[in-house]
């Protein structure tokens, strides 16, 4: 989440489109794709990155590629509707098809593989594992 | 394929190119650095591939803008920078080989440009940097990039992540609290 932000609440907006860029793996050898828009949590952020460090054990460098950076408001269970929006409850990263969520470097492509698809478990959206190829060409 | 031809005062030419023969053309060692002999109406250029726009989601290429060039003018143009050899040192000590670049804009004619520009790593250890200007020249070329830029750094093992109960505790914190410093 963020240290400061400019306004506590903000309106939802739309989940249309694809990713506009950070849709290449820039960082690493590997990535996870994002394949269907949505909200990402801070939590679900947090858990993917734990599930991958953690099967990965020793060696290897992880980049987070997105950032929680809009607050999601909730009203209190059982209060009558009005009296203004509710109250920040969590931050989410607004995800679009294509893109790129964590990107990992210095394992096998084993390896690799099996820390990524037990992060995907963790993300609320469709994802794929993602190898670097920005020299090659595909029609 | 969709394309764009520009380069040497010529209005920009929209043009169509086979995309199977544009693929086995930027598919030799030359990789995307390749010269490109372009027939558009009858007229020949020498082109090179210059950006190519790919599908967010399937990575497919769907524009390619080819820049004129001519056999004797300096150009610059990117070129992949491969690692070779196995870091021992970095392997026993459970290190990272953290490569910070992957490509570097050399400077050069046409027909100089490298391939590739090979580093090698076998004599990296942890807490070891091999900068842009630690790499190796070929004859003719010269490197656009700031000499002390990292290329390959040998990182330490990256810290243990934390136990199951604080682990908890620290998701806790993070998904509540909002509290903005400053509203305006």
């Amino acid at each position: 989440m963020p240290r400061k932000v400019k306004h506590r609440k903000q309106q939802r907006g739309r989940l249309s489109g694809v990713a506009k860029g950070g849709s290449a793996v820039t960082f690493g050898d590997y990535g996870i794709q994002a394949l269907e828009p949505a909200w990402v949590t801070a939590r679900q952020i947090e858990a993917a990155r734990i599930a991958m460090t953690r099967h990965v054990k020793r060696g290897g460098k992880v980049w987070i590629r997105v950032f929680p950076d809009k607050p999601v408001t909730q009203k209190p269970a059982e209060t009558r509707m009005g009296s203004g929006k509710g109250n920040p409850e969590h931050w989410v990263a607004v995800v679009k098809p294509g893109r790129i969520l964590f990107e990992l470097a210095g394992v096998d492509d084993e390896l690799a593989r099996a820390a990524m698809e037990r992060a995907i478990q963790k993300l609320p959206m469709k994802a794929r594992f993602v190898v670097r190829r920005d020299q090659e060409v595909e029609l | 394929m969709p394309g764009v031809v520009y380069g040497h005062g010529i209005d920009p030419l929209p043009v169509a190119v086979n995309g199977r023969a544009l693929r086995a053309a930027l598919s030799t060692d030359a990789g995307l650095n390749a010269l490109l002999d372009l027939q558009v109406d009858g007229t020949s250029h020498l082109t090179l591939a210059r950006e190519l726009q790919r599908d967010p989601i399937r990575s497919l290429v769907t524009h390619v803008d080819f820049q004129i060039v001519r056999r004797d003018e300096v150009i610059s143009a990117d070129v992949p920078i491969a690692l070779v050899g196995e870091p021992v040192q970095i392997h026993q000590g459970d290190g990272v080989v953290d490569q910070q670049m992957f490509t570097v804009a050399v400077h050069a004619t046409p027909d100089r440009i490298p391939n590739a520009v090979e580093v090698d790593i076998s004599e990296l250890g942890i807490g070891q940097t091999i900068r842009v200007s630690d790499l190796p020249r070929s004859e003719g070329a010269s490197f656009d990039a700031d000499p002390e830029e990292a290329v390959v750094v040998g990182q330490p093992p990256q810290t243990e992540a934390l136990p199951e109960d604080e682990t908890g505790a620290a998701a806790e914190g993070g998904g509540s609290g909002a509290e903005p410093g400053g509203a305006g």
